[in-house]
């Protein structure tokens, strides 16, 4: 189906998610950032789930493997290696 | 030549100009913070993360071969990892304990923010909410969702990425991961309102707003 010259709130909000992915053509992804540049409703709706999106991924703590798992992963994988070379 | 060397020769030690291919330890080491970042998401909990990961890890030093050089190292073991998840760590203890969450509407914290009087508040009402919950609280949202939510939000949130490399790591179509993507983040706000709410955090923002008027 051919895209329209431009997005009704109903066509931008179906495309919302994908918008706040980046996963639309670029062709799409223009039509839905032209929309919410002259749509406050929408423009206040895409904020909100992009701030929801942001806010999670900074509450997301960094976790580093424990030293003792790397070692114990090491030996396995030397383990593993020494009975590859013997077989 | 090639029949004559070692298979310690034959794999290692790293990737060099002249084409000998990395060791699997030097490819794994680099990316195992992540994946038990991913582990732990996936078990909820640091001592089966810690399984999986070794599982995940053993499997894939024996299906090495079946790796290309050059391609991405990371998400060929996190699909492993996956795999693992599903195949063998899911039919275990875990079973049974899953908390299912009903899906909920679309702009769900949006509206629920909205008719809580937040977005007078502040006119960034989702930042005034996150910024409140503790990191604990938003992985215990993420923590209520079913494991097949919470796998592709786990690769979306944590990895960072694309619905295309969610479908290759989990092994679904790219349809398939859009739609329980979107589904599982309507889910996740309506878990974190949910925290938010019984953790006083809601009511405390609505005093602050309505101490101000």
């Amino acid at each position: 189906m051919p895209l329209p010259d431009r997005l009704t709130c109903e066509q931008a909000f179906d495309r919302l998610n994908d918008y706040l992915d980046r996963e639309l053509s670029p062709e799409e992804m223009r039509l839905v950032k032209e929309h919410l540049e002259v749509c406050a409703v929408c423009a206040g709706e895409y904020k909100f789930e992009a701030g929801v999106i942001s806010g999670v991924r900074e509450k997301l703590r960094r976790i580093d493997v424990s030293a003792g798992l790397r070692a114990k992963i090491s030996a396995l994988i030397a383990q593993e290696e020494t009975r590859k070379t013997s077989s | 030549m090639r029949e004559e060397a070692s298979a310690v020769d034959l794999v290692g030690p790293l990737a060099m100009p002249g084409g000998a291919r990395p060791t699997f330890e030097s490819l794994l080491q680099p990316v195992l913070d992540g994946a038990f970042a991913v582990a732990l998401r996936y078990t909820r909990n640091r001592t089966d993360a810690e399984d999986l990961v070794q599982e995940a890890a053993l499997l894939a030093c024996r299906g090495f071969q079946s790796f290309s050089p050059g391609s991405n190292f990371r998400a060929w073991f996190l699909r492993i990892l996956t795999n693992c998840f599903y195949s063998s760590y899911r039919k275990g203890k875990r079973q049974g304990v899953e908390v299912q969450l009903e899906d909920a509407p679309e702009l769900y914290l949006y509206q629920e923010t909205a008719a809580a009087g937040l977005h007078q508040r502040s006119d960034d009402p989702a930042k005034l909410l996150l910024e409140k919950l503790t990191g604990e609280q938003v992985e215990a949202a993420i923590g209520a969702l079913s494991d097949e939510n919470r796998v592709v939000t786990t690769l979306y949130f944590v990895e960072d990425f694309s619905y295309q490399e969610i479908a290759d790591v989990v092994g679904v179509p790219v349809g398939t991961v859009r739609s329980r993507l979107h589904r599982s983040r309507r889910m996740l706000q309506k878990a974190l309102w949910t925290i938010a709410k019984e953790r006083g955090i809601v009511s405390a923002l609505t005093a602050d707003a309505s101490e101000e008027d």
